[in-house]
């Protein structure tokens, strides 16, 4: 089996006046990982529906490998879909499933039992093919999913949500799970997801979309780091904001004043001297100490209440009316640490300034 | 279209286009046209061929007078009658000649247009159109009081176990024909039935004649589409929440208020449906009349499109009457659909 | 308070239980007696005149060459409806399925108006168009006139199964490149089967069991109901109680089988 890359140029859809799909250009390379992340209703699943061709776009090109194949339909692509209910055909036993692709391509009934055998056993369910997916787990079923939609040797494994169905246990293991079969593979994975644990721990590259429109590509820790907009700022990850205008730019580093006074941070794409911006930063580098430290920018904070999450530890403060929060490893020193007024430090290399613009909305 | 293309592919999208084509037109919209364009014309003698068939009458009658008198002068050698018979024999082959000429003219009757049909509609006709209207409203409005009990029981009383029973209950009479279950009421009606043979047994000094006064249509038409009045309404009393009716119980509802104000108006679709069913079958009932009147009490309307179609084979006015008898089970469906605020969905289910 | 209301609810109860044995009553006493008439061997028909139990009426039905011809036209012609009733049902409930909701509504409202149409209206209209190309009355002619409305009720029955298809099975199998010649073998029809053999055993009972309608398309023909309709009101004996007889045991035992073939059916297609 090989990847093939998928080559996106200026694909859109149009459903009426209602635009789902703003005009996008990406490219996925073959043999990646792929993972688009968005909010619900945020295009994605309608581009995975274009990529594997039960819709066709109102504008631009899809390619796979070399081929245009922008006019075929689903059963002429090299794509396979794994549906976000897995769609397991529940009249057939699971080796039929995943048989099928050969199935309706003429191939024997002792060859494809043998594909099915040895596909179930790539899966992990090595003789279990004559049960019927009924009869089988969550994480079970989820498999012969994969193993079917790998039968027919896709190039390109479309998957649509597929462990949202599932607990959280099994979600986190068949993470690891689904990586290594795509690394045995070398099939080009395309993951839609709104989970963005999913979307960061699987993926080589991540694309985020909002209401139309990919908004930012790259490395996972790209996207955590240096979000392009506002929006990927707050969709991905938790954040402090801080709002205010531009002062001043220079080398790489803002001034933002905000009603606390100015605070500096690093600069991020598009912003400009005299316009709004939101200073983002991450609860896990918002630093607590008893006194100023004197190395940055600093909120006097009144203790609210701390959370318990395991690992860490939340701990909300009120800065005169702005929310904070600060994430501390569970140490222990903390524990039970509820001092009515804290220091809430920033170092600069820890605040992104961005442009002011759409927020993901809190769910 | 093309959503039927793409889920289906060409071949069988065009084989479901195609069925769905000759069931629409071939077998519902085709045959109403026609019953309405059969409805809308009669075939009339044309005026001339009135004339020409009493000129050919008259020249009927003088030939065979003519053809007498030339028998009784038959082999006479008299010069006077000779000259009497050769005369007489020309007008014969002149009257001959008209004959063949008359009778080669198209006399055939000729297709007229007319809405006759539908308003020559006799006073007696019109007079069981009405009444059977009426009684079948009246029909409709008794099965729905027998009914509502029955569903209501069924639906939200007994256990659910018993409450299969009561369906089951419901549907075996329906096992057998319609024809034979109004045949057992004929039985019980009848003159010498049962009924009569318990009430003079009760002491009655002679028996009631139940069928000649059209009483034994209305119990037996009762009695054959209570099924289709009980159902539907069972259905929807079903998908009550039983909680409503302890809310309204707990606020101090009355029993009646109860009904009023929660069951029903919940039930309304199913009522609904059930009054056009049974009203379409009483209606249109065509066994119930046939087998329960014997000829003896004034006849049902679709007893008359019947006979024009089968005893005086005037299609074209009882294609008349059957439209009248449809288009008056459409008003219905419609009054029924604005009344009770149900989508055409909502019925035929 | 609580007590009033609990003795007023129990009297109810007295009162509804009371309605519900005379309902009942209403709709069995008949039946008993035409199944006891055919035990009797008076005719015509009758329990007042009770001359003697008597399985006499069993062997003249037996030896009744109409009514067995009767019989025979009557499941030519079930046959016949299941035939044509069945494809164009489905034919009706796929394309419905694909269309958009206003256009979905009015062919659903031209499809299902047989339904609410009188019965001896389809016999009449399908006679008056089928005479138009020299079609008269007859087996033939009947299958088409029930089919337009039998055909409706399979319809509602594949849509209410078709409602509840996963349409993501559908997709599944196009996308692994299953024509849709494919899709339609291995996918939808196995999952509407449970809904043909319902429409089948419907169209099958609702065919034998019409009058209305076939009164008027059958002709000079005869169907076993047609020839009950004709001797109701001349020649009646107590044959035509036995069939009613007949026709209760065929469809216990038809009802019989269709719950156990789904049962045997729902057996080998597990719930989701």
């Amino acid at each position: 089996m090989r990847g093939k890359s998928v080559s996106l140029d200026s694909v859109s859809m149009r459903f009426g006046d209602f635009t789902a799909v703003q005009p996008t250009t990406l490219t996925i390379q073959a043999g990646e990982f792929f993972s688009i992340l968005g909010p619900s209703g945020c295009g994605k699943t309608t581009l995975l529906r274009m990529i594997s061709g039960f819709m066709t776009p109102t504008g631009g090109t899809i390619r796979i490998g070399d081929a245009d194949v922008t006019a075929l339909g689903p059963n002429r692509r090299p794509t396979a879909l794994i549906f976000q209910n897995l769609a397991l055909f529940p009249l057939m036993p699971v080796w039929e499933n995943v048989a099928f692709g050969l199935e309706v391509r003429g191939v024997s009934k002792r060859q494809r039992r043998e594909k099915a055998e040895e596909l179930l056993a790539l899966v992990a369910l090595d003789g279990q093919g004559d049960k019927l997916p009924t009869a089988l787990s969550g994480g079970q079923r989820q498999r012969v999913a994969i193993a079917r939609a790998l039968a027919v040797e896709p190039a390109v494994l479309l998957l649509d949500e597929p462990l949202s169905a599932l607990d959280l246990k099994l979600r986190q293991h068949m993470r690891t799970e689904l990586k290594e079969i795509q690394r045995k593979t070398g099939v080009t994975f395309l993951y839609i997801t709104h989970d963005q644990g999913e979307a960061l721990t699987m993926s080589d590259r991540v694309a985020v979309m909002r209401s139309g429109i990919v908004e930012q590509v790259g490395r996972g820790d790209d996207i955590y780091d240096n979000p392009a907009t506002s929006f990927v700022a707050s969709f991905v990850g938790e954040s402090n904001r801080l709002s205010g205008t531009v002062e001043a730019i220079s080398g790489g580093q803002a001034s933002i004043a905000t009603r606390f006074g100015t605070l500096q941070a690093r600069c991020g794409a598009g912003l400009t001297a005299g316009e709004k911006a939101i200073v983002f930063i991450r609860p896990e580098r918002t630093r607590l100490q008893d006194t100023p430290d004197g190395s940055g920018f600093a909120l006097r904070g009144t203790f609210l209440r701390r959370d318990l999450e395991g690992p860490f530890v939340n701990l909300f403060f009120d800065c005169q009316g702005l929310p904070v929060t600060v994430h501390v490893t569970n140490d222990s020193r903390h524990a039970s640490d509820s001092a009515a007024e804290r220091w809430l430090c920033i170092a600069p290399e820890d605040a992104l300034a961005l442009p002011a613009g759409a927020l993901a909305r809190d769910e | 279209m093309n959503a039927v293309y793409r889920s289906y592919g060409p071949l069988l999208g065009t084989i479901i286009l195609l069925g769905v084509a000759v069931w629409t037109l071939a077998m519902i919209i085709g045959p109403q046209v026609f019953m309405v364009e059969q409805s809308l014309w009669r075939l009339e003698q044309p005026d001339s061929a009135v004339t020409a068939g009493m000129r050919i009458e008259e020249l009927n009658n003088a030939l065979s007078l003519a053809q007498y008198d030339l028998g009784t002068l038959d082999g006479a050698t008299e010069p006077d009658k000779v000259a009497e018979r050769e005369k007489l024999a020309r007008s014969v082959s002149e009257m001959e000649q008209e004959l063949s000429t008359l009778q080669g003219q198209d006399t055939a009757p000729v297709k007229v247009y007319t809405i006759g049909n539908y308003t020559e509609m006799s006073g007696y006709h019109a007079e069981i159109f009405v009444k059977t209207i009426g009684a079948s409203l009246l029909v409709t409005l008794i099965a729905f009081a027998v009914c509502y009990p029955v569903a209501y029981a069924a639906a939200k009383l007994a256990k659910p176990q018993r409450a299969a029973l009561i369906l089951l209950g419901l549907v075996i009479p329906y096992a057998i024909n319609e024809l034979l279950r109004v045949f057992a009421w004929l039985m019980i009606l009848d003159y010498q039935g049962v009924a009569n043979s318990v009430l003079l047994w009760l002491g009655l000094p002679e028996p009631i004649r139940f069928l000649d006064s059209g009483i034994g249509v209305f119990v037996a038409m009762v009695y054959a589409y209570v099924l289709f009045m009980v159902f539907p309404i069972y259905n929807t009393i079903e998908t009550l929440d039983s909680n409503q009716i302890e809310a309204a119980r707990d606020l101090g509802a009355s029993t009646w208020k109860i009904h009023t104000r929660v069951v029903l108006p919940h039930a309304k679709p199913g009522i609904a449906v059930g009054s056009i069913m049974t009203f379409m079958l009483s209606a249109g009932s065509f066994s119930v009349p046939h087998i329960m009147t014997r000829g003896t009490a004034q006849p049902w309307f679709s007893q008359l499109i019947y006979s024009k179609f089968y005893d005086s084979f005037y299609w074209n006015q009882g294609a008349a009457y059957a439209f009248t008898l449809l288009l008056v089970c459409v008003a219905f469906i419609i009054i029924m659909m604005k009344v009770f605020k149900v989508g055409i969905r909502d019925i035929a289910k | 308070m609580s007590s009033t209301a609990s003795s007023s609810s129990s009297a109810s109860r007295v009162v509804l239980s009371v309605y519900m044995a005379l309902f009942f009553g209403y709709l069995f006493l008949p039946l008993i007696l035409m199944v006891a008439a055919g035990f009797n061997s008076y005719s015509p028909p009758s329990v007042t005149q009770w001359q003697g139990f008597s399985l006499r009426w069993f062997s003249e039905l037996a030896a009744d060459e109409r009514i067995l011809q009767g019989i025979v036209n009557s499941v030519i012609v079930a046959t016949g409806v299941i035939a044509v009733s069945l494809p164009l049902g489905l034919s009706g409930a796929l394309l419905l399925s694909r269309l958009d909701a206003r256009t979905g509504s009015l062919l659903y409202g031209v499809l299902v108006s047989p339904v609410l149409t009188p019965g001896i209206i389809l016999g009449i209209s399908t006679l008056i168009f089928w005479r138009q190309v020299d079609v008269g009355g007859g087996l033939g002619l009947t299958v088409m006139a029930q089919s337009t409305f039998i055909a409706a009720y399979c319809m509602l029955m594949f849509m209410a199964r078709l409602q509840r298809q996963d349409t993501s099975l559908e997709e599944a199998a196009l996308d692994l490149g299953a024509t849709h010649l494919q899709v339609f073998r291995r996918i939808t029809l196995p999952f509407l089967r449970p809904a043909m053999l319902s429409a089948a055993v419907i169209a099958f009972l609702q065919s034998i069991e019409n009058y209305n309608t076939t009164v008027f398309s059958i002709g000079a023909s005869h169907t076993l109901v047609t020839e009950i309709g004709s001797r109701m009101r001349f020649g009646l004996t107590p044959v035509v109680n036995i069939i009613g007889l007949l026709f209760v045991v065929t469809t216990v035992v038809v009802a019989v089988l269709y719950v156990l073939l789904r049962q045997r059916e729902r057996a080998r297609t597990p719930a989701g």
